[in-house]
């Protein structure tokens, strides 16, 4: 009799996920506890290990959501004749509907997460916002869901027929291009152990890191990510924070990385909790700085602000808000910064990701779950006089974690204190 | 509905049907009030009252304990030309005169082309909270609105139970209305004399623009209660009284839900296969789905026989709290 593999509960409220991909491939055979499959809910995404050792048969196809307990796969002793599923042997609440099997297939490597250009035609959105895309012409696979689930609502097909009012729509550039490619890694060698892996905040890039650099020991080794539409990665139509971070696990899973120290700041925060959640095992200490994620508020004009900016004049005021002290920025640092920025496409990019991940200037992604559930050693690190996203936030920390509440400092505290930031990194890898 | 003429007193919900049911009397010879214990002990609920006193025991007859047998009695004198109104001690004992009301009551005007019909109304004290357990505490209102040939109304305030007992007693065919026991004593402005409310019209009895609330019986004042809770944090929700469960008046339902976007039924009898699954399709299935911002949402009584313990039995059936959730949950863009 095979095991049953099942779409187990990782969230109190969860009565579906996605199963957003499987580490194997039909027919594979795989050692109990081993990585199986990664599943998302619309609080999480997560890893899940192997509950049997065998070859693993009749797959529930990557993509699609499954209810709660019902089967996504199962693991066959060695010599088992490989039959159509079994009835699954028990339903756990009797929600949702039973996921379709596809049948048996020669071994291929599975994608490592799907490409963002490839819409799923069955876009979710209310019976309300389609007649309202249908009326005005809008193609619903472009528009970014706020609902759960990603579920396009009314609202979101209103602020795309009517711009962002709120935005100001008057100096959006028109329209941008999806790029292929994998997103920007770039490596820093050094001594033989483990490097720290880092990503950037929304609307900076890479090369923000550069203070902190040069403040951590010369033979750290680095890894800096450029998020998609970010620095030198391609452009991607990104309708959620779960594609993004689909993205970035596809990223790391890329780099080869074994295990790394994790560092993210703002967004790439919110990332770095996604990432540790997914990949537990790869992370040895998890390090955020002002993530986003762990509540609500969020001063988006500044974000839509810096992403929009196309001339320093209009630059160097919102920058201005990301530090505790404003006379440190200077025009040059605009000037800068500006010249990273100068590709109006990238900027129409950022701006399409900030409505999908702040609609309303709201932080529409929850990663409080997620940051419960980290294992490894985690420090939250954030400015006392941060005006983009309230310090408390951090309160959300498990009893366990290091805060490092700093004060006289803003939102970017590897900049304003690098070698404050440097010196918890260290007692991080230690 | 007929503008009522006459003051308006305040009387209960009880005392609204006693005076509907003496106002038949007194207009209509051919009225007589039939059940078990409805004369000189003046009925379980106490809502003949005294009107054995008034009327005589030849127009307010006292029943033998057989269901059964009372409403076949009823259903044989409204096809021969009276007009009865056969009280059930609770709803629950329906289920032992159920031939008569599904198989003959209902069909008789069908099966005789039209030569003849059943104008009896069957008056049924339902609902659960008042500790009577199991068998004295169901809400039976989407058994009977599943059979074609019988109308079915649950009056949910003194007003409505006058005028819907009129209009029932009015109607050439048979028609049920489900008085929920917990109403009994509630207290509400009733006109003297005549009126009657139309049967298969709903009301608005709150506007909104949030989400509709389509509710029975006692659940409209849960919903009320919930509206006035969530009002104060800014979600408008309107509540429908369905107030008659066949015909269902769709059309009201259906202009509220393309206003709203949302739908939350409430209803006391079991969910499963109950009115919120009836009204959930009906919205489905109209011109409200493309205006739907969200899934139509029920409550519902659980799949449990009604608890005696008090804390299970009130479990056991939608509460104030559990609407205030489930329309959080439905206007927050949690489901």
């Amino acid at each position: 009799m095979p095991t049953e593999v099942i779409l187990p509960k990782v969230d109190m409220d969860m009565t579906a996920g996605t199963l957003s991909v499987w580490h194997v491939a039909e027919g594979d055979f795989v050692a109990k506890g081993a990585p199986l499959f990664d599943i998302e809910t619309d609080k999480a995404a997560m890893e899940v290990e192997s509950p049997a050792s065998g070859h693993v048969h009749n797959m529930v196809a990557p993509g699609q959501s499954v209810a709660v307990g019902a089967p996504v796969a199962w693991i066959y002793a060695k010599d088992e004749p490989v039959t159509a599923p079994p009835a699954s042997a028990a339903r756990a609440d009797g929600v949702g509907t039973a996921p379709s099997i596809v049948p048996p297939r020669p071994a291929a490597p599975q994608p490592a997460a799907p490409q963002e250009v490839h819409h799923d035609p069955r876009q979710r959105a209310t019976p309300a916002a389609r007649r309202l895309a249908r009326e005005t012409g809008v193609d619903l696979r472009h528009v970014a869901g706020s609902g759960p689930k990603g579920r396009v609502q009314r609202a979101d097909i209103d602020n795309r027929a009517h711009g962002q009012p709120q935005h100001g729509a008057a100096q959006l550039p028109s329209g941008w291009s999806v790029q292929p490619g994998d997103l920007h890694l770039t490596r820093r060698a050094g001594r033989d152990t483990a490097p720290l892996f880092l990503i950037h905040g929304f609307a900076a890039d890479s090369t923000g890191w550069a203070p902190l650099e040069r403040a951590l020991p010369k033979d750290q080794p680095l890894l800096r990510l450029d998020l998609p539409g970010h620095g030198k990665s391609p452009r991607r139509s990104l309708r959620s924070f779960a594609e993004l971070a689909r993205a970035v696990v596809a990223a790391f899973d890329a780099s080869g990385a074994d295990q790394v120290h994790l560092v993210g700041h703002s967004l790439g925060g919110a990332l770095a909790l996604a990432l540790a959640d997914i990949r537990p095992r790869k992370i040895l200490s998890l390090t955020l700085i002002a993530p986003s994620g762990l509540g609500p508020e969020i001063d988006a004009p500044v974000l839509n602000g810096i992403a929009r900016a196309s001339r320093v004049e209009s630059l160097l005021p919102w920058l201005r808000r990301l530090t505790a002290d404003p006379d440190r920025l200077g025009e040059d640092y605009a000037r800068a910064a500006l010249r990273g920025r100068l590709d109006p496409q990238l900027r129409a990019a950022q701006l399409d990701l900030a409505t999908a991940l702040f609609p309303d200037d709201v932080q529409a992604f929850d990663l409080t779950a997620a940051l419960r559930r980290v294992t490894a050693r985690t420090a939250i690190i954030w400015g006392r006089a941060d005006r983009i996203i309230p310090w408390r936030h951090a309160l959300a920390a498990r009893g366990d974690m290091a805060l490092h509440l700093l004060p006289e400092c803003g939102h970017i505290p590897h900049i304003d204190t690098p070698e404050t930031v440097a010196g918890i990194l260290a007692r991080q890898m230690a | 509905m007929n503008a009522p003429a006459h003051p308006s007193r305040t009387l209960s919900y009880a005392e609204a049907l006693r005076e509907a049911m003496a106002l038949a009397l007194e207009s209509d010879p051919n009225v007589v009030l039939m059940g078990e214990d409805i004369g000189v002990y003046g009925g379980a609920f106490q809502v003949t009252g005294d009107l054995i006193d008034r009327f005589g025991p030849d127009r307010v007859m006292d029943t033998p304990i057989s269901e059964l047998g009372g409403a076949g009695v009823a259903v044989g004198a409204a096809l021969t030309g009276l007009r009865p109104i056969y009280e059930f001690q609770f709803s629950d004992f329906a289920a032992l005169a159920m031939e008569q009301i599904v198989n003959q009551a209902a069909k008789m005007r069908f099966m005789l082309g039209g030569e003849a019909s059943v104008p009896l109304v069957f008056r049924m004290p339902s609902g659960s909270g008042t500790g009577a357990a199991a068998q004295h505490s169901q809400s039976f209102e989407a058994w009977f609105g599943h059979v074609p040939g019988l109308k079915v109304v649950q009056p949910s305030t003194p007003y409505d139970a006058k005028g819907l007992l009129l209009a029932a007693l009015a109607d050439p065919d048979p028609v049920i209305i489900f008085e929920h026991k917990l109403l009994y004593k509630m207290k509400g402005d009733v006109p003297a004399g005549h009126y009657t409310i139309p049967i298969g019209k709903a009301e608005i009895r709150r506007e909104g623009t949030d989400i509709t609330i389509i509710a029975g019986a006692i659940m409209v004042h849960r919903a009320l209660e919930a509206a006035e809770t969530l009002a104060a944090d800014g979600i408008s929700a309107e509540v429908i009284d369905l107030r008659s469960v066949r015909p269902i008046d769709s059309a009201t339902i259906i202009a509220s839900v393309c206003k709203t976007g949302r739908a939350l039924c409430v209803f006391e009898g079991v969910r499963t296969l109950g009115l919120g699954a009836e009204i959930s399709a009906l919205i489905a299935e109209s011109d409200a789905f493309d205006y739907l911002e969200a899934p139509i949402m029920r409550l519902g009584g659980a799949e449990a026989p009604i608890p005696y313990n008090p804390d299970l039995e009130r479990a056991a059936v939608p509460q104030v709290d559990g609407i205030e959730r489930a329309v959080r949950k439905l206007v927050g863009g949690e489901v």
